[in-house]
């Protein structure tokens, strides 16, 4: 056996751990502050949405996907439209995708900025932190003149949207992207570009290249970060994103290289602060007239969904990446017989702790803070046995079993042994 | 009977630096939260902080040994030993002939102590920690010492009554002589900024006790009372790192000026020199932390062994070749 083991040390950052905002924990083996392994649980904020949601019908899962997330909140709730949208066939007027892309951007800047903010501070630049935050109130204030809240802003309807943009709207937010343009753009420029501190510990540190990346299928920034041109508006041709000229950012446009690192990271949330202003501008310049939802009233919508059949899928670009939304319909029910969804933070946790191994114990809390990680939309799998309290983590082996024997329990006919692919030894 | 005004003297010097250190630390926070545009906490929130965790309950891990209760009593004791050798806008209490290497003694075994009571912890995050602190304390005292002793050798050659202590500061001024000396200190000074923000781990060099990585490394586990002995410890600390710096480079008083003797000659140099003090933390505190992030220790290392030292080494040389006359 290789004599070093006995000098390594494990360490617990979380569930409880000041550089993680939500519960969950790495355990790390070091080698004095060289990381050896690194073990993801997760688990830890499991509110069984799912659950909740199959005991709701079709719109009032619109106000629970919305509080899966705090900072996503209007992503959830949107790609859980489009699923439902797909899955009954309904039509949603063209001003109401507009409207929908205009608060998706305001998000997305929100977002952002927000990531910026803790990026900084966990390398422990906390002026950055207080201003990039300062900076974020201007949007969280047009958001919460849009929706009313400054959170969840309730603003999808299944068939369009709840609320519309009028002019004073128009004029805020032209003001807002003129505020961002001349005082806040150029500042995060100067800092997240060109500021030593932040090079000297952004720059190639927790690498992801391109191929593990792909081999992972890490989504959203962390994916353009190492590359690869992946976003679902423009690959997708999501809604109106087309006519509004949306184009995967990737660090090449601003520095030139792309190495897969924090830093690039970090640089395509900034070129995509730019992006998401563009499309706002254009999108508040063509935005047509009429209806913004397809039905007059709620109710006629659990009405038409009653007889829907079928599955639907809602696919979306959240400021994190893909997020997927999956309903099926079941015929004389108000609500779905199924609602799953996959959030881009599952797949970046796995690419940036297998990027972690080889780097160092202080590139650990900027590492996870530079996926934009999001555990309270990512928790929905644990079992719990309510009788002795214990904790089971299922493996891939456990649900293949359980789906065998479920499978067999549905349709004894069935003949197929399926088998595992691929992955490592049972 | 001179022993004991001594004596007497480091009780009154003891309790003015710990009140005074605590409230700059209420100054810095309030001065850098106006640089982040936040409103700040009060200014006496450290005192309040100080007295809560005194009344707090002490929780001691079960893996943790008898050193872990030791450890904060001893790093306030030798604090308070280490006023006894620190210049205050006058030579040191128990001043002698070469105090200088007791002071950086004193002041690297707080450093030590600290080491000592995080590893007996026993938690892991105090470990590294732990680690880290004994990586920087022995990088960042070579390129401080070197600058220290070629300033010494200096005021030395200019002719002092006690060479090499604390003393000789306020007998000859570093900023007199030729331009190419005064080149050479200005040197120096950079190079005891650096270390001053090292000594008391701010900015680049917050790497122990960073928060978001090891939940602030050797003070993970240590709570109530043996916070708040050491919270004390290290505001000395650092009071006493800055007077440091303050007594080489600004050793001016004000006391002759403005014609004063005995005690009040010394309170009015203490509160100039506490002034002074403020000075030289604002630069090295307040600014180097509001303008930068911390640093990897790998970095943290190159920037001693790599830049200050060599920094240390060029001034140090200019300072000889300006003594030797080697260029005439």
């Amino acid at each position: 056996m290789n004599e070093k083991v006995e000098y390594w040390v494990k360490i617990p950052i979380g569930p409880i751990h000041p550089a993680l905002e939500e519960p969950e924990k790495f355990i790390i083996t070091l080698d004095g502050e060289r990381i050896i392994n690194v073990d993801v649980k997760l688990g830890y904020n499991l509110r069984g949405v799912e659950w909740i949601g199959l005991r709701r019908n079709y719109i009032h899962i619109l106000y629970l996907a919305e509080r899966m997330c705090g900072i996503c909140s209007f992503s959830h709730n949107h790609t859980y439209a489009r699923a439902v949208e797909e899955m009954a066939g309904i039509e949603v007027p063209e001003r109401a995708e507009y409207i929908r892309v205009i608060v998706g951007e305001l998000e997305r800047i929100h977002s952002h900025l927000l990531n910026l903010g803790v990026v900084a501070h966990s390398i422990g630049y906390d002026t950055v932190l207080h201003l990039s935050w300062l900076a974020r109130e201007k949007v969280m204030d047009i958001l919460e003149f849009i929706g009313g809240n400054r959170v969840n802003y309730s603003i999808n309807m299944i068939g369009g949207v709840r609320r519309d943009i009028t002019e004073k709207h128009r004029r805020a937010i032209l003001d807002m992207i003129y505020y961002y343009r001349q005082e806040v753009m150029p500042k995060i420029e100067e800092i997240f570009l060109y500021d030593p501190t932040v090079e000297a510990r952004l720059r190639d540190s927790t690498v992801i290249p391109k191929r593990i990346a792909i081999e992972y299928s890490a989504q959203g920034p962390t994916a353009r970060g190492s590359g690869i041109t992946k976003d679902v508006r423009y690959n997708e041709k999501l809604g109106v994103y087309p006519d509004l000229g949306v184009k995967p950012v990737t660090p090449k446009e601003f520095t030139g290289v792309i190495k897969g690192d924090v830093f690039d990271r970090m640089v395509v949330r900034v070129g995509e602060l730019w992006q998401s202003m563009e499309i706002i501008e254009r999108a508040l310049d063509q935005m047509p007239e009429g209806k913004i939802k397809a039905f007059p009233k709620d109710n006629m919508i659990i009405f038409k969904l009653k007889k829907a059949e079928g599955e639907g899928i809602g696919r979306y670009e959240a400021p994190r990446g893909e997020l997927i939304h999956y309903v099926r319909a079941e015929p004389g029910r108000d609500g779905p017989a199924k609602w799953k969804m996959r959030e881009p933070t599952f797949p970046n946790l796995f690419a940036v702790a297998r990027a972690l191994v080889g780097e160092q114990l202080a590139d650990v809390p900027v590492a996870i803070a530079s996926i934009d990680p999001c555990l309270s939309c990512t928790d929905r799998v644990a079992v719990i046995d309510a009788n002795t309290g214990k904790k089971k983590v299922l493996t891939e082996v456990d649900l293949l079993k359980e789906s065998i024997k479920k499978t067999k329990e549905i349709n004894p006919n069935i003949k197929a042994k399926p088998e595992r692919v691929g992955g490592v030894g049972l | 009977m001179n022993i004991l005004y001594a004596t007497l003297g480091l009780i009154a010097l003891y309790l003015y630096v710990s009140f005074a250190s605590l409230l700059w630390e209420g100054l810095d926070r309030k001065l850098v939260a106006r640089m982040q545009r936040r409103v700040g906490p009060p200014l006496l929130q450290p005192f309040y902080d100080f007295l809560k965790l005194m009344s707090k309950e002490s929780i001691i891990p079960r893996h943790a040994n008898k050193f872990y209760e030791l450890a904060p009593v001893l790093a306030l004791a030798v604090s308070i030993a280490l006023l006894a050798y620190t210049p205050m806008g006058f030579a040191p209490l128990f001043a002698t002939k070469g105090d200088v290497i007791v002071f950086i003694y004193l002041l690297t075994l707080i450093g030590f102590i600290r080491v000592l009571g995080a590893i007996s912890s026993g938690s892991p995050y105090a470990r590294i920690g732990a680690q880290r602190e004994m990586i920087i304390l022995v990088s960042r005292e070579v390129p401080m010492m070197l600058a220290l002793f070629t300033i010494l050798w200096r005021l030395n050659h200019l002719g002092v009554e006690k060479p090499f202590s604390l003393a000789t500061f306020y007998q000859r001024n570093v900023w007199s002589g030729t331009p190419l000396a005064l080149i050479g200190t200005f040197i120096l000074l950079f190079v005891f900024l650096a270390w001053l923000a090292s000594e008391i781990e701010v900015g680049f060099f917050d790497i122990p006790e960073a928060e978001t990585e090891v939940a602030e490394g050797p003070m993970a586990e240590y709570s109530g009372r043996h916070l708040a002995l050491f919270e004390l410890s290290n505001a000395l600390k650092m009071f006493v790192s800055a007077s440091l710096v303050v007594a080489i480079f600004l050793p001016w008083d004000i006391s002759a000026y403005v014609g004063l003797s005995g005690i009040s000659a010394l309170v009015v140099d203490i509160l100039f020199h506490t002034f002074k003090v403020f000075v030289v933390l604002f630069i090295s505190m307040s600014i180097f932390r509001a303008i930068t992030g911390r640093l990897r220790i790998t970095h943290a290392v190159q920037v001693f062994w790599l830049r200050l030292l060599s920094a240390a080494i060029i001034g140090s040389l200019i300072l000889a070749i300006d003594q030797l006359g080697v260029i005439a």
